[in-house]
């Protein structure tokens, strides 16, 4: 263990080769360029440097409703004549999605379409994109509103509370009394949801009244018992209203043990997945939620739109290809009214 | 490893050489080559990818957290000990450090130095354990590797985030001083810290004969006890730095800080030729396989092939793996060979 000669302390980024005996080395050295240079004019394509580039982020890349949302972003990428990139961490992880954003910024894209994991966190990275004038678009889960030009907003509370109400009202036929389960009564997203359902029933279904409204704690075991209790409360029940994604198949598992399929009515807002085997069994009658393939979409045609300056800031309303004509508030474009799934449409989905 | 024939003294300082140089031609070629393959013109004439200044800046700033644990595991692995609990020590501190200055209401250099503090504590928790308990360090930090973690998610009940830190913070891990990014020196700080303490100092060579053999090392007179006491709090506070870092480049305190980061780091050490076994190795040699690693991560993502497969993150790990083994497989080759051809011929004074 005495002393040893060392090599010269190694630099973290070998800008410049370091002083090896050269007269051995260098034939190793010009080796390893040419290998270098031969590969990488094999590997680099000028396709790239064409077409727009738009890199769409998810919140985690195996994840179903992203692999949907996928779906119809490479369809408009296809109609558009851009490049798509889709990467995003394995796992929903804030760290990585800030460092495949940094990457793209070095691999210069002309867009990133991002689903925010962490509000703040990604920001920082993305106000670095429009720093180096990437065009940044967020969908899904929004970042903060400096960090991006745009957010599609895949559903407002109004519209999903108009469209719940608007749908139970039609199981009904506009009688009868019905019940709520929601995560939690605390919740900001459920109060709000709760606030325009309730307001749309005191505005146009006078004969149909509300009779409890429960938390299931987002837990399916919950919501199955809540459900239970709920119909030995109220004999008179004729529908349950799940506003928590485990809240519709828990209602509907005690919906169809209990033996009332058909007499109590089960919908909710949830994930075509979680649901598809009961509203096959006709327990459930609609699960509702947005259309995934037309959020990608939708965003991939913002997101180009402004790269190519026919979308600015203050438009009040906004045309994607097949999909017709979107409404802007402030700065978020609206996919509009919820999507209903139901026995016809819900095999059409995989999420 | 203390079952090999021991090397001569002379012997093996050239034999580390040897695989450090060789991790420095991989590390150089890995450059190169994404240098040609990973840099590109974009569309409105800017060169982007690899070759831009602003990537190899993002790669020192991606690695500075993996690298302060590598840098934070060398002198344990050295005395053949093991740290599991480093990445989830770093996440535990993130949190601490979000809950004392966001909900403690505590200046910001005060709630790092507490921080540190903390961090220093855990590791101090891990070197009580194996010194006092005689436990082995792959049990104890497998332990304190959940518990780091179930503590920092029960703080924040997996639910809470730490965010709005002010500027000043986030400059440590997004900005650039001096030119270079900030968490770059300090990252350079502790490297330069570590290379004294393991290769100038008598404490490095205590390291290395506690990992040949602890029990030789107490007949010598070595305070075994104190030295392995010193390496793991000394992980303990690096891996706190480590999580300040995070904090400020990713703006936010979370309980899934660094997950994983413990093994990156274990694998940059034992790339850079420190024998899991203890006794032999280089901080250099970390910084090597710190390096090579980044690289290769950061390189493959430039790569437009790579790049449409939308496949970095899975290469990456796919090739980390690959050179893992090449290297090791090259540091061992010219041993045998060596071993092969004494047997044949008598050995003969240099």
């Amino acid at each position: 263990m005495g002393r040893r000669p060392l090599p010269p302390v190694p630099a973290i980024i070998p800008l410049s080769p370091p002083h090896l005996s050269f007269a051995m080395k260098s034939r190793i050295l010009r080796l390893t360029v040419a290998v270098g240079l031969i590969l990488g004019s094999a590997l680099s394509t000028r396709a790239a440097a064409t077409k727009l580039v738009v890199a769409f982020l998810p919140k985690s890349k195996g994840n179903a409703y992203f692999i949907s949302c996928k779906g119809g972003a490479e369809k408009a990428a296809k109609e558009l004549g851009v490049e798509l990139l889709f990467d995003g961490p394995t796992d929903s992880n804030a760290a990585k999605q800030n460092e495949i954003v940094e990457n793209w910024i070095t691999l210069g894209v002309d867009v990133i379409a991002v689903a925010a994991e962490n509000k703040e966190g990604i920001s920082t990275a993305l106000r670095k994109a429009q720093k180096q004038g990437v065009k940044v678009v967020t969908y899904d889960a929004d970042a903060m509103p400096d960090a991006r030009s745009f957010f599609v907003n895949q559903a407002t509370p109004e519209g999903i509370g108009h469209a719940l109400m608007d749908d139970a009202a039609r199981l009904l036929n506009q009688e009868g009394e019905f019940a709520m389960i929601t995560a939690t009564l605390t919740a900001a997203n459920q109060r709000e949801w709760q606030k325009y359902i309730e307001a749309r029933l005191k505005e146009k279904y006078p004969k149909m009244k509300l009779v409890a409204v429960r938390p299931c704690d987002d837990l399916k075991d919950k919501a199955q018992s809540e459900a239970t209790a709920l119909m030995s409360a109220h004999p008179n029940l004729k529908l349950i209203m799940a506003i928590c994604s485990p809240g519709v198949p828990g209602a509907a598992e005690a919906v169809k043990q209990a033996g009332k399929t058909g007499k109590v009515k089960v919908i909710g807002l949830g994930l075509p997945n979680e649901n598809r085997r009961y509203v096959h069994e006709g327990v459930t009658d609609s699960v509702i939620l947005w259309n995934t393939s037309d959020l990608g979409y939708l965003t991939i045609h913002a997101g180009v739109a402004l790269a190519k300056d026919q979308l600015k800031k203050g438009a009040k309303e906004f045309t994607a290809g097949a999909l017709g004509t979107f409404q802007i508030q402030g700065d978020n474009i609206l996919l509009g009214k919820p999507f209903v799934f139901n026995k016809a449409n819900i095999d059409q989905f995989n999420f | 490893m203390r079952t090999e024939p021991q090397p001569s003294p002379r012997d093996w300082p050239t034999r580390l050489l040897r695989h450090e140089m060789l991790l420095l031609y991989v590390l150089l070629a890995e450059w190169l080559f994404f240098y040609f393959a990973g840099t590109t013109v974009n569309r409105k004439g800017v060169l982007v990818g690899f070759g831009t200044l602003d990537r190899q800046f993002d790669i020192l700033r991606h690695s500075c957290e993996i690298g302060l644990l590598a840098l934070a595991l060398t002198p344990i692995i050295l005395t053949a000990g093991i740290d599991l609990s480093v990445g989830s020590l770093l996440g535990l501190c993130a949190i601490l450090f979000g809950k004392l200055w966001h909900d403690g209401g505590l200046s910001l250099p005060l709630a790092t130095t507490l921080t540190l503090i903390l961090g220093g504590i855990g590791g101090a928790l891990n070197a009580t354990l194996i010194t006092a308990l005689r436990l082995p360090p792959l049990i104890v930090t497998l332990g304190t590797y959940s518990l780091f973690r179930g503590l920092a998610e029960a703080i924040t009940r997996g639910a809470i985030t730490y965010t709005d830190f002010p500027g000043e913070f986030l400059f440590i891990g997004q900005e650039r001083w001096l030119g270079l990014p900030t968490q770059a020196w300090l990252f350079f700080t502790v490297a330069l810290a570590v290379t004294l303490l393991v290769h100038r100092t008598t404490f490095g060579r205590s390291f290395r004969a506690i990992g040949f053999s602890p029990e030789g090392a107490r007949y010598a007179g070595l305070p075994v006890a104190r030295r392995l006491a010193l390496v793991y709090t000394l992980a303990g506070i690096i891996a706190a730095l480590a999580a300040i870092i995070y904090t400020a480049r990713l703006g936010q305190a979370k309980a899934d800080a660094g997950t994983g980061y413990e093994l990156f780091a274990i694998t940059a050490v034992v790339l850079g030729g420190t024998s899991i076994f203890g006794g032999t190795g280089s901080v250099y040699g970390t910084l090597l396989g710190v390096a090579a690693i980044a690289v290769l991560k950061n390189g493959l993502a430039c790569l437009p092939v790579v790049m449409r497969m939308n496949a970095a993150e899975e290469m990456a790990g796919l090739l980390t793996g690959a050179l893992l083994l090449f290297a090791l497989a090259g540091s061992v080759l010219p041993k045998l060979w060596a071993a092969g051809r004494s047997r044949r011929s008598p050995p003969s004074s240099p």
